[in-house]
């Protein structure tokens, strides 16, 4: 699903150039539920940008699904964003002037999906995610828990194969933190590869892989595979 | 992504800040009307001196201007009215020629039991009615028996009326002009216009004023043609026949309607000019609100435009939504600036009593200007918008 060969990062900082990422070599199966973790400043956040064909590696070769996307240029990535990736945000980041539906719409306007049938899929999505009876409400009547659903269900309203998630409970209190983990879990069982970025370890217990960043730099033992022995 | 669906995205965000969209909306609206009314001012303006000088039924005026020479031979020459009775009936032989109006003035007194005063009497042909240039207020129009039978009645101004009757009905009533009875049958509308003031006026039937006055000759002539194409041809044929029949050489001319009607294009042409760029001036900087609340609105939605982006809107998807975003603004700007123009050149000319001309052209120029504004102006906003990057909009608080 997913491969990096020796992807560096190194952004200019005045005169001189900083590496973020020092060479990451990654792969990761389709199906997977992965966690990539690390203490701030270690990466992590430019490694998702760079996974979610947000940003592009200085060196190093990105293969998604098959496809090599590192040297695509913008209109290109931001095809693969909306055709392939679903991102789910800390912030939620909703439109604050549309209601759940319009909300959920927006991926498939994008990708050119008629009227008709993008508010059927988009009222599909919001049942999924349990919110059947939400749909018409502007982000801001909504909770915490259930501005995270509607994320989600614009996350999965293209059917992308990879659904990436940046500290998607951060904001949330624990309880509602499961609930929307146990939705991760649900699309990760119909098949879909989730990948949750976070530094919480109650969070990195849903994924069967974590991976610890680190300086840049994917930390030895790379891949702790808790697979199903915890 | 289609047009409909940005346009009802960009109706929605400037519902979203209306006062703010109504406010930038004001520099074109102003600007649009200003336009509007100018144009349609100016362009009253010139169809009116042109209707005045033309006349409203493809009429011409026929004067009489005589040479050096036939003023030498004869000094009394402008004592003597230009237009015989056998001229007329020369004229209505053109076919080009659908009415010959003649009319001959003098000046005379009118007295009415003990009170005497000066007046203008004009006797008129029975075409001078058809051309409907006598509106009659009270009592009755001239009829074919009184043309016919030289009746013994007239036709009085209001002013007449108001001076000479101190307002009372004068229809019914029997004066004296030049010591002959004339029953008055009707009275005129007052003069409209601002600089009418109207004046002490009976009018006769000519068959009537020639037996007062003991003269068949016309003092002026006002040619009706069949069509506004044929008023040229109708003069100059009509001055030909005059001067052949009065041995003359171009004694006998029409005004050059082309020349004049250019005189006046040429004047209110420049005004058009002087006044219409200040309004597109006004424009301008109606442009430039346009573009400082766009690139406002850009900085506000920064986040909107990463999230946006990262769920699949290219550069150009997002360029495309705040072009049209602009446009909207600048054509409901555009759209509201036309009936502020229209209503107020409405309003403007109702007053002035000068006619307004808001064409087709005016209105489709003023759209497409209001659209143009908005694209050139929201270029740059939709510009930056496009070049966000999309990893920093989102982290953009």
């Amino acid at each position: 699903m997913i491969r990096l060969e020796s992807i560096t990062r190194s952004f200019l900082l005045g005169k001189e150039s900083v590496h973020v990422l020092n060479g990451i070599s990654l792969s990761i199966q389709s199906g997977e539920f992965a966690a990539i973790m690390g203490p701030s400043g270690s990466g992590k956040s430019t490694l998702m940008n760079i996974i979610g064909c947000l940003d592009k590696p200085t060196e190093g070769e990105y293969y998604l699904g098959g496809e090599n996307v590192s040297h695509y240029n913008d209109k290109e990535l931001a095809r693969v964003r909306n055709q392939s990736i679903g991102f789910v945000f800390q912030q939620f980041h909703l439109l604050p002037r549309l209601s759940a539906l319009k909300n959920v719409e927006l991926p498939m306007i994008y990708a050119g999906v008629s009227k008709k049938e993008r508010q059927a899929r988009a009222e599909e999505a919001l049942m999924k995610v349990g919110l059947a009876d939400r749909m018409n409400h502007l982000p801001n009547a909504l909770s915490g828990g259930q501005k995270q659903r509607v994320a989600i269900a614009r996350a999965i309203v293209n059917q992308p194969k990879l659904i990436l998630a940046d500290e998607p409970t951060g904001a949330l209190d624990s309880k509602t933190s499961m609930d929307i983990m146990e939705q991760f879990r649900e699309l990760n069982a119909e098949g879909v590869t989730i990948i949750v970025v976070t530094h919480e370890s109650e969070v990195a217990e849903y994924a069967n892989r974590t991976i610890l960043v680190r300086d840049g730099m994917i930390q030895s033992p790379a891949v702790l595979d808790r697979g199903p022995s915890i | 992504m289609s047009f409909s669906e940005n346009l009802l995205m960009a109706l929605s965000s400037l519902k979203a800040h209306k006062m703010r969209s109504i406010l930038t909306m004001l520099g074109i609206i102003i600007g649009v009307a200003a336009v509007i009314i100018v144009v349609a001012i100016g362009q009253g303006g010139e169809a009116m001196l042109k209707t005045q000088i033309t006349g409203s039924g493809n009429t011409i005026e026929m004067f009489y201007q005589p040479s050096d020479e036939e003023m030498k031979a004869n000094p009394n020459i402008f004592q003597q009215a230009p237009f015989k009775q056998e001229d007329i009936r020369a004229l209505e032989q053109i076919p080009e020629i659908k009415r010959v109006v003649a009319s001959s003035t003098k000046l005379s007194s009118a007295r009415f039991q003990k009170d005497t005063v000066d007046v203008s009497t004009t006797g008129i042909n029975q075409a001078y009615i058809q051309l409907n240039e006598l509106k009659v207020e009270k009592g009755r129009n001239f009829s074919t028996s009184d043309f016919l039978g030289g009746r013994r009645t007239g036709i009085v101004s209001s002013k007449f009326q108001e001076e000479f009757f101190k307002g009372e009905n004068a229809v019914g009533k029997v004066i004296m002009v030049a010591n002959q009875p004339i029953e008055v049958i009707g009275v005129l509308e007052k003069p409209t216009g601002l600089l009418s003031f109207g004046s002490m006026e009976v009018y006769l039937p000519f068959q009537t004023w020639r037996n007062i006055y003991g003269s068949s000759d016309f003092t002026q002539v006002t040619l009706q043609a069949a069509s506004a194409e044929q008023l040229q041809v109708a003069g100059k044929k009509a001055a030909k026949l005059l001067n052949n029949r009065h041995n003359t050489e171009k004694s006998y001319q029409v005004i050059n309607m082309e020349e004049i009607a250019q005189g006046i294009g040429q004047v209110t042409k420049i005004m058009t000019l002087i006044i219409g760029s200040i309004a597109g001036i006004s424009l301008f900087v109606g442009g430039i609100g346009v573009m400082n609340i766009m690139l406002v609105s850009v900085t506000e939605r920064t986040r909107e435009i990463g999230i946006r982006m990262a769920l699949g809107a290219t550069r150009g998807q997002v360029l495309t939504q705040f072009l049209i975003e602009s446009v909207t603004l600048t054509l409901i700007g555009g759209i509201l600036g036309i009936f502020l123009g229209w209503g107020t050149a409405t309003v403007v000319s109702f007053f002035a009593g000068w006619p307004s001309l808001v064409s087709w052209q005016v209105v489709l120029g003023g759209v497409l200007f209001s659209m143009v504004i908005g694209v050139v102006f929201g270029l740059l906003p939709a510009n930056k918008a496009s070049k966000l990057d999309p990893i920093e909009s989102l982290r953009y608080e």
